[in-house]
């Protein structure tokens, strides 16, 4: 019998690459109906096949990779697909998310799930074309980086309408923060899940698939679709998307760095005086040749540059998003813009999340500052600030460790515990993940955001930008008038668990769905409706349609994440922040004196959740509410249930 | 009677993203399925070059897709458009080799041939580009001088690689 329900291609392939043996699977009904698809779906079979002993490098730990239901299918923008797994640098939750041309080509080869277990013997990569599945030999593309991997896989398939998602030299020398780089430059960045493919001896995924995908009702849902797409081009917006359009995330660098929360020199301060040196304008005149799309999408952040003279001569290929700018850049205090385009994509070659890797190098600068690192551990490398060269060196450094690099290759968490004394005061992570490109001194609610987030710390599980950006119908509309003002108060704690809760439900169903953070974060246009309104007219799911029953798929997906990390050890105390974020005030900017008071935030987020103010485990009867009886069952006799 | 063909498609290769939007959804139209690959307009790509060219069907004036086929599948529709008739189409693929320009190709589905028929006058990939990179121009000097404006980006990356090559 085939899948019930359309918009998924219906088979999941459970590979056992021990043995080189690919099974092919007809999808769950129940992944569908209950975690409807990417990290919900993903959450439920790394619970059920990984436990508290599962080492991140060993046969035993999974690596999942899942598409959405509206991958592919025209939603605007669902280009998109997700890996998961237990993470090598955090030793928790892993996932991390792409757009590019991959999902939905997998999607198109018939496959929604794709589930790696054990290790190969030798160098494989995952060949999908048209419901076929096999492992190929990939020994010739060994040793080689991203974008060489991808050109020799299309030659040796005379194909060049495969799409990739392959791993570089850093994932396969085990760099505890490799990524998975999809279609030449996006990248499934952060956790080293791309470290855990290497472990495997798995190269990447190729797929080309021309078997397309139904609607269960075609006309409705293309008319629930066309909704959704006015809501987007409503005139409310037409600023945000211009800017998305010209500028991409680089815009961001500008907007972040006049509210004060664009980290710099290795998250000291929030406030970057060459910012504009490395900001939208200087990008868009310099560099910038031309604008690209994820697949079906109409925002279009992504652009292409190209270096025509000077040390850092490359490209056309994907220029440096928001992320990488802060890493290599404000950061490192290092206001060379084509150094930092560079970094970017020598990272994506080698395969290497620029985020960890930049902040594991200003982390070195920190020491060698504060005298804690000198020439003789360096190797005689000079990490004064926006030393470019040595930068360039590093990155080379880590994706071989080698040097300096086999330590830095480690995380900063790892490597401040491997050097000792005051190290840790300068190691900027939460749960092991080194922080992104914001600062809770100058946003309450993003101290909130980093402390909880099941990966550690990053913005993309519950970021909200109603308070950054003041979206006050928006907040009245979701939360009631009398709440609006205080959440409107970027530096008010009140009623921001609250807040945070209802982001990471939300994204719970957008990376679930599986569709890009545009469209939801910010604009702000997306809500709990839109899955209710196109979801149904999709699948033929007729529960789906029930806006209450999307929350409360929302819930039980961040319970069971929440769950999984439990299991790992993960309390309250480990939903914290790092000392320089919670208790060092912000010493310039416009956010000058600004500090998180984090714990009246997470007290808010525990009683929302449904979930013990001591502990943060969760309540019996919650997760009994939501159907999690399994889950409920495991964390009792681990006493972890309250 | 026929009409005589009024409008085509004309396209601005610096405006495309590259989504592949217009594939969707001309798939939609013509299958009923989201495929991009049995879509009748293909974005092709070299990301490498940063080479993003849609291709379509030009509505040629002496089409040589019609002269190829030994069937007389490739015929006139009501609109004036050459459409292929699925019912005569042999799968031979002699047009395919025919056009140079690459705007006939073969669904994968029906091994049969696949070309733009303008949608009978209301293209679906015109409103599903959401960069304004597809228009519906007249039929005349004018249109195809438009028509023709949109590549020339093409002409300038080709002519540089072809230096390239020869450095």
């Amino acid at each position: 019998m085939t899948f019930p329900y359309k918009g998924y291609a219906g088979q999941y392939l459970d590979i056992d690459l021990s043995k080189g043996k690919v099974l092919k699977r007809k999808m769950e009904e129940e992944w569908a109906r209950l975690y409807l698809g990417g990290t919900g779906v993903a959450a439920k079979i790394l619970w059920d096949r990984t436990g508290p002993k599962t080492n991140p490098f060993s046969p035993q730990n999974i690596v999942v990779v899942g598409t959405g239901p509206l991958t592919g299918v025209m939603f605007s923008p669902s280009g998109r697909f997700m890996f998961a797994s237990k993470s090598p640098l955090t030793g928790v939750w892993a996932e991390s998310h792409a757009g590019g041309f991959f999902g939905p080509e997998m999607k198109y080869a018939g496959v929604d799930f794709i589930i790696f277990n054990g290790r190969s013997p030798k160098p494989v990569y995952l060949f999908l074309r048209d419901g076929k599945a096999e492992l190929l030999d990939a020994s010739a593309l060994w040793g080689r980086e991203t974008a060489e991997t991808t050109d020799m896989i299309r030659e040796q398939h005379k194909n060049p309408e495969i799409e990739t998602a392959v791993i570089g030299p850093a994932g396969e020398n085990q760099v505890l923060y490799s990524c998975i780089i999809v279609d030449y430059y996006r990248a499934a960045g952060r956790t080293g899940i791309g470290a855990v493919l290497g472990s495997k001896n798995v190269k990447g995924i190729a797929a080309s698939g021309s078997l397309g995908l139904e609607a269960y009702d075609m006309e409705k849902y293309l008319a629930a679709n066309e909704g959704e797409m006015e809501k987007l081009n409503d005139p409310l917006w037409k600023e945000s998307l211009s800017s998305l359009r010209r500028y991409g995330t680089t815009d961001l660098v500008a907007i972040i760095n006049e509210i004060g929360r664009l980290p710099t020199k290795n998250h000291w301060t929030g406030f970057y005086e060459d910012a504009d040196d490395i900001g939208p304008e200087a990008i868009a005149t310099k560099f910038r040749i031309a604008q690209e799309a994820c697949h079906g999408c109409a925002i279009g952040c992504k652009y292409i540059y190209k270096i025509m003279d000077g040390p850092f001569v490359g490209g056309p290929a994907g220029g440096p998003e928001y992320e990488t700018l802060m890493a290599f850049g404000s950061n490192c205090m290092n206001n060379d813009l084509a150094s930092i385009i560079h970094l970017g994509t020598k990272c994506d070659l080698l395969g290497l999340d620029t985020i960890s890797c930049g902040k594991s190098i200003s982390f070195a600068m920190d020491l060698w500052e504060q005298g804690i690192l000198t020439e003789k551990d360096t190797g005689g490398l000079d990490l004064s600030w926006g030393n470019v060269d040595s930068m360039v060196q590093l990155v080379e450094m880590i994706a071989k460790r080698e040097g300096l690099g086999r330590l830095l290759s480690k995380g900063v968490r790892k490597a401040a515990e491997k050097i000792g004394g005051d190290a840790w005061k300068y190691a900027v992570h939460v749960k092991g993940l080194e922080a992104s490109g914001q600062d809770p001194r100058a946003h309450q609610s993003v101290g909130l955001t980093y402390a909880t987030n099941v990966r550690g710390a990053d913005h993309l599980r519950s970021l909200s930008s109603l308070e950054e950006l003041g979206y006050p119908e928006i907040v009245t509309q979701r939360f009631g008038e009398e709440k609006t003002e205080a959440i409107l108060d970027i530096m008010s704690p009140r009623h921001k668990g609250e807040l945070v809760w209802d982001m990471e439900d939300l994204y719970a169903i957008v990376d679930s769905a599986v569709i890009c953070k545009y469209g939801t974060m910010w604009p702000p246009v997306f809500y709990f409706d839109t899955f209710s309104n196109v979801i149904t007219p999709l699948t033929g799911m007729k529960e789906w349609s029930d806006p209450k029953y999307v929350r409360r798929t929302a819930e039980r997906i961040s319970h069971l994440r929440r769950a999984f990390n439990h299991r790992l050890g993960i309390t309250r105390k480990e939903e914290t922040l790092p000392k320089r974020l919670l208790q060092d005030p912000m010493p310039t900017g416009p956010s000058k004196g600004g500090l998180p008071d984090l714990a009246e935030m997470l007290d808010e987020y525990y009683d929302f959740r449904g979930c013990d103010r001591e502990t943060g485990y969760p309540r019996k009867e919650k997760l009994l509410e939501l159907g999690l009886d399994y889950v409920a069952k495991d964390l009792e006799q681990r006493k972890m249930l309250r | 009677m026929f009409k005589d063909l009024t409008k085509i498609l004309a396209i601005d290769v610096e405006k495309c993203t590259g989504c592949r939007n217009c594939e969707l959804a001309c798939s939609i139209h013509h299958t009923g399925t989201f495929n991009p690959r049995r879509a009748r307009i293909q974005v092709i790509k070299e990301e490498r070059k940063d080479l993003v060219v849609p291709i379509v069907c030009l509505q040629c004036e002496s089409p040589l897709c019609e002269k190829a086929c030994p069937n007389g599948a490739i015929q006139r529709n009501e609109f004036g458009t050459l459409y292929v008739n699925n019912e005569v189409c042999i799968g031979c693929q002699n047009c395919v080799a025919a056009c140079i320009y690459g705007g006939i190709e073969i669904d994968p589905y029906t091994r049969k041939a696949i070309k733009c028929d303008l949608c009978g006058g209301d293209p679906a990939c015109i409103k599903a580009c959401d960069y304004g990179a597809i228009t519906f121009v007249e039929s005349s000097p004018k249109g195809r001088l438009q028509r023709a404006k949109g590549v020339e980006v093409l002409s300038q990356i080709f002519e540089a690689s072809f230096a390239e090559a020869e450095e």
